[in-house]
């Protein structure tokens, strides 16, 4: 974790995590990718792909198992962990307050203060008594007012009214498109990733599915609509028939010629073809 | 207590417990308040000689009480160790990993070491301010009652509240706490193994201490009057009696036998008789006793506190182990 290739902000190679000992079962296996810098990337993946251990370990809280994760050290990535961790009995004056001390000489108050702000509760509430997504809120406050070349947010939005959600991922996409700050963000809601991410990356089972740009992989992709009938050469991800009608989602090997109706996918409907189908072909 | 000089890690940790500083200084004004009160009152009454013992006077009320506290202040000096440990491996290091925040606290621009220094430094500087100040409490308090009958300094807590090896315990518990934290992982398991880790070495050092330094013997012939004492201040460890050729001797051989007389029980004439010629009999012509002089308690203070001391270093040595051991 120490240095980053010129226009890469995150790493991995061969990089597996097990837990619990010899007889644990494996989080990740063999995953590799290179993210390059400043680029917004979704984390999906099912339930147990391994989405918070990869995060996890970008943040150095653990030391992987087998290979490596290249990335921002510790005073330039800032992680906001799935559970919202924050000392219970601080105020949230003194929550900002702590982000200052820890991190001397980088430390944003306004960009920290903003997104505290609107989230209904004055700067002398103790944390332990905010609500989940009031907590988020100052968790993500912390992360922001960092300045991180890497921002690691594991299910950020989770807790958060749809109301909240769009002035705080507003916030955060406007902030790391004028920073050039580096976003990884794992989530359940496809709708949220729409538009704000242009990088995806798939976890299943621990291993790296999809990984790319948002238009290349939408591009590499054809949704098909027509009779059932051999559809090689392409890969089929996902597939359909409702009597002699076919729908699929393909990854496409040169042009699609046939009787079909081709479009292009949305991301919503590319991520749930390869979520149904978390074993089907890796990309 | 202020918080407003301190930077960095050891703000937040100072902001963390400042209730539980703040309760610890309360509860430290209160004891001086009594303990102050007592002497006070105690004062009123001076304590009557007779004959050159002290009897207590009947309305004194306050002496017997403050003998009382002082008793207990002597106790805490023995016990703070325990809930530094406690206190430390708990609240201040298992529950960082047990609710999580320590994936806040290691993600911020100071490394892993940092942020455990500075929860040992907070704890260490509190935890010895706390215990000087139970020190004084009975240094303060014995002034006030140390007519009649002192505390012996040979007592495990006269021993504790007055030396130097309290202030190692302390430094000790710290680290064990530090230690254990990491490796349990869950805030009250982690209390109570490391105030069982601090008990065991208090009771151990208790049993054990006047081991340490070689006894001092005292003989004298078996004619003397009574059980003889060595001149000065000393602690008595053991006593009985010796052959001509030096080797002790068993007493309880001599006392059965005598017990086995029909009729000798309530007359201590005979019984005395039976066992010097018993003595002769086995050629016991020597008692001693065996104790260590009042000039021993600095050197065992010493070497106690050296041994404790190592065991801290030790465990503050295998805490950032542990540490660098899992975060990198």
């Amino acid at each position: 974790m120490s240095t980053t290739t010129e226009g890469i902000a995150l790493r991995a190679d061969h990089l597996g995590m097990k837990y619990g000992g010899r007889r644990g079962g494996w989080a990740l296996r063999e995953c590799a990718f290179a993210l390059p810098a400043g680029r917004i990337c979704a984390l999906v993946g099912p339930n147990g792909a391994g989405k918070s251990t990869l995060l996890a370990l970008a943040a150095g809280l653990m030391r992987p198992t087998e290979g490596t994760l290249t990335g921002p050290g510790r005073d330039d990535l800032a992680y906001v962990a799935q559970s919202k961790p924050l000392h219970p009995r601080l105020t949230v004056a003194d929550t900002l307050r702590m982000g200052r001390e820890l991190n001397p000489g980088r430390w944003d108050e306004a960009g920290a203060l903003r997104v505290v702000e609107g989230g209904g509760f004055s700067s002398d509430t103790l944390v332990h008594h905010l609500s989940g997504g009031q907590r988020t809120r100052v968790a993500l406050a912390l992360a922001l007012g960092k300045r991180a070349e890497l921002l690691l947010l594991d299910e950020p939005m989770a807790d958060l009214d749809p109301l909240a959600r769009h002035q705080l991922m507003g916030l955060l996409m406007s902030d790391a498109a004028e920073r050039g700050t580096t976003v990884v963000m794992s989530s359940h809601i496809l709708t949220e990733l729409e538009g704000a991410c242009d990088h995806l990356m798939l976890l299943a089972g621990g291993r790296v599915r999809l990984d790319g740009a948002v238009d290349d992989l939408l591009a590499a992709h054809t949704l098909l609509r027509g009779p059932v009938a051999d559809l090689a050469p392409h890969t089929v991800i996902d597939s359909r028939t409702t009597g002699r009608q076919l729908t699929a989602l393909v990854r496409r090997e040169g042009p699609v010629e046939g009787a079909w109706e081709t479009t292009e996918p949305s991301l919503e409907e590319l991520l749930l073809a390869h979520l149904r189908n978390p074993e089907g072909a890796a990309a | 207590m202020s918080a407003l000089s301190l930077k960095g890690p050891a703000w937040v940790t100072v902001r963390q417990y400042r209730r539980t500083l703040w309760l610890a200084l309360a509860l430290a004004l209160f004891a001086l308040a009594v303990v102050a009160g007592l002497r006070i009152y105690t004062a009123q009454e001076p304590l009557p000689m007779r004959d050159g013992t002290w009897i207590p006077g009947a309305d004194n009320h306050g002496y017997p009480k403050l003998r009382a506290i002082m008793e207990y202040v002597s106790v805490v000096t023995m016990v703070l160790p325990g809930v530094v440990a406690a206190f430390v491996a708990g609240p201040m290091v298992a529950r960082e990993y047990e609710s999580g925040t320590y994936q806040l606290s290691l993600t911020q621009s100071v490394s892993p070491a940092d942020w455990l220094r500075s929860k040992v430094t907070v704890a260490t500087g509190f935890a010895l301010l706390a215990m000087l100040a139970v020190m004084g409490l009975f240094w303060f308090g014995r002034l006030g009652v140390r007519e009649g009958w002192d505390y012996h300094w040979g007592q495990a807590g006269t021993y504790t509240a007055t030396g130097v090896t309290a202030l190692a315990q302390v430094l000790a518990a710290v680290a064990v706490g530090a230690l254990v934290g990491q490796l349990v992982r869950r805030t009250l398991p982690a209390m109570a193994a490391a105030g069982l880790v601090m008990g065991v070495v208090t009771l151990a050092f208790n049993a054990y201490r006047w081991s340490i330094l070689p006894l001092e013997r005292a003989t004298g012939s078996l004619g003397a009057d009574g059980p003889f004492t060595p001149s000065g201040d000393h602690l008595y460890m053991d006593s009985g009696v010796l052959t001509s050729s030096g080797t002790p001797f068993d007493q309880a051989i001599c006392w059965n036998q005598i017990n086995a007389i029909p009729g000798i029980d309530g007359d201590p004439e005979r019984w005395e008789k039976a066992q010097e010629q018993c003595y002769a009999e086995h050629g016991v012509t020597t008692q001693y006793l065996d104790y260590h002089p009042a000039s021993h308690f600095w050197p065992t203070q010493l070497i106690e506190t050296g041994i404790v001391l190592a065991l801290a270093a030790l465990a503050a040595f295998a805490a950032f182990r542990v540490l660098r051991a899992r975060h990198p």
